[in-house]
């Protein structure tokens, strides 16, 4: 995935030696990390908010190392797009569930009494934890990123040999 | 407090001055990184982990690369002068009102850790849920317990706003697709 400097048009990347080696020892670690807070979160401190943020920023580090164009284009927009309505739709249906049962918005305690499910209530919040909050944090902190890096820049260099920038993005776009 | 967490004190106050007199953007982002990172540690040694975690997650971590991502996307305007142009009035009516606020509410808060401190001693909320989340819920963080299960509908309100900001930004960068 190191690319050419002359060849990418991701014109802030520099592919550093330092960098590449630390993200590859320090990303592995991260990304447990986060799936330990999200998937621990119920007994431990930490959760679906914070691992959810550490999984997504391990794919930030990963852009940082690799350069922010391959690892977009390696991440695909459908994948992202499950993701954070994914999470959404988790979580609402999690929450109808209890109510299609005869409860209230997340009454879990039915997962239990009516399903038969030993520790329902437990279950049930995991579910949200895990399937519902982790996925949006995930996705949308890797969204706002990439949303963020692209949202400037020309869409490809290489398209058309005229120096024009789609949509107006000119005062902004000239490097310092 | 111990030492330690005034030295912490010290160092949040300064880099939040900081922050906000640095010309540069650069040095203002770098320092507000310091600032969060801070927050997180006096946040760990007052017992909230929780919040610590999101703290040096989302504070010193997320923000500080989507700003830094942002000033190397646009112009950064360099200047001989290092910080910003102080405006007296300002300063006199802001430390004028911090005075105020800090002689007559300081003295009447409780010590951290007070177990006679009302949010801590009453027996409807906090006590309630110390005491009664394991039975409830069968988990042990009872952090997790209000999020997900007593307060779990305002935390579905709050993963909507999360998902509600994604595709904000889409929409406020003229984009259809996430990535």
């Amino acid at each position: 995935m190191a690319s050419d400097t002359s060849e990418s048009f991701d014109d802030t990347y520099t592919e550093s030696q330092v960098i590449l080696t630390a993200v590859k020892i320090i990303a592995p670690f991260t990304l447990t990390y986060g799936l330990f807070l999200t998937f621990h979160g119920a007994d431990t401190p930490g959760g679906s908010f914070q691992g959810g943020a550490i999984i997504g920023v391990t794919v930030l580090m990963l852009a940082f190392a690799f350069g922010i164009e391959p690892t977009r284009q390696w991440l695909s927009n459908t994948a992202l797009v499950a993701l954070v309505a994914g999470g959404v739709l988790i979580f609402l249906s999690v929450g109808l569930a209890t109510i299609l049962l005869g409860g209230a918005f997340l009454e879990y305690e039915l997962f239990e009494s009516v399903l038969g499910i030993p520790g329902g209530t437990k279950w049930g919040m995991e579910a949200i934890e895990i399937g519902g909050i982790a996925l949006i944090v995930a996705g949308v902190v890797i969204t706002l990123f990439f949303a963020t890096a692209s949202g400037f820049t020309p869409e490809r260099r290489d398209s058309s040999e005229v120096e024009t920038r789609p949509d107006g993005g000119l005062e902004g776009g000239e490097k310092r | 407090m111990s030492l330690v967490a005034y030295t912490l004190a010290v160092f949040i106050l300064a880099t939040a001055v900081a922050t906000a007199l640095f010309r540069d953007v650069l040095s203002a982002i770098v320092v507000f990184g310091s600032y969060s990172l801070g927050m997180a540690i006096l946040y760990t040694l007052l017992l909230a982990p929780d919040v610590a975690m999101t703290e040096a997650a989302i504070g010193a971590g997320v923000t500080t690369i989507l700003l830094l991502l942002t000033i190397a996307r646009t112009t950064r305007p360099t200047s001989e002068k290092i910080f910003e142009r102080v405006n007296l009035p300002a300063v006199v009516v802001v430390s004028a009102f911090v005075l105020v606020l800090v002689s007559t509410v300081l003295g009447d808060m409780y010590a951290v850790g007070d177990p006679a401190a009302p949010v801590w001693a009453n027996t409807e909320v906090t006590q309630y849920y110390i005491q009664h989340t394991y039975e409830d819920t069968g988990v042990q963080n009872a952090v997790t317990a209000v999020l997900a299960a007593y307060r779990g509908f305002d935390t579905f309100g709050e993963a909507v706003v999360v998902f509600a900001a994604g595709v904000a930004v889409l929409i406020v960068l003229k984009r259809e697709v996430f990535a």
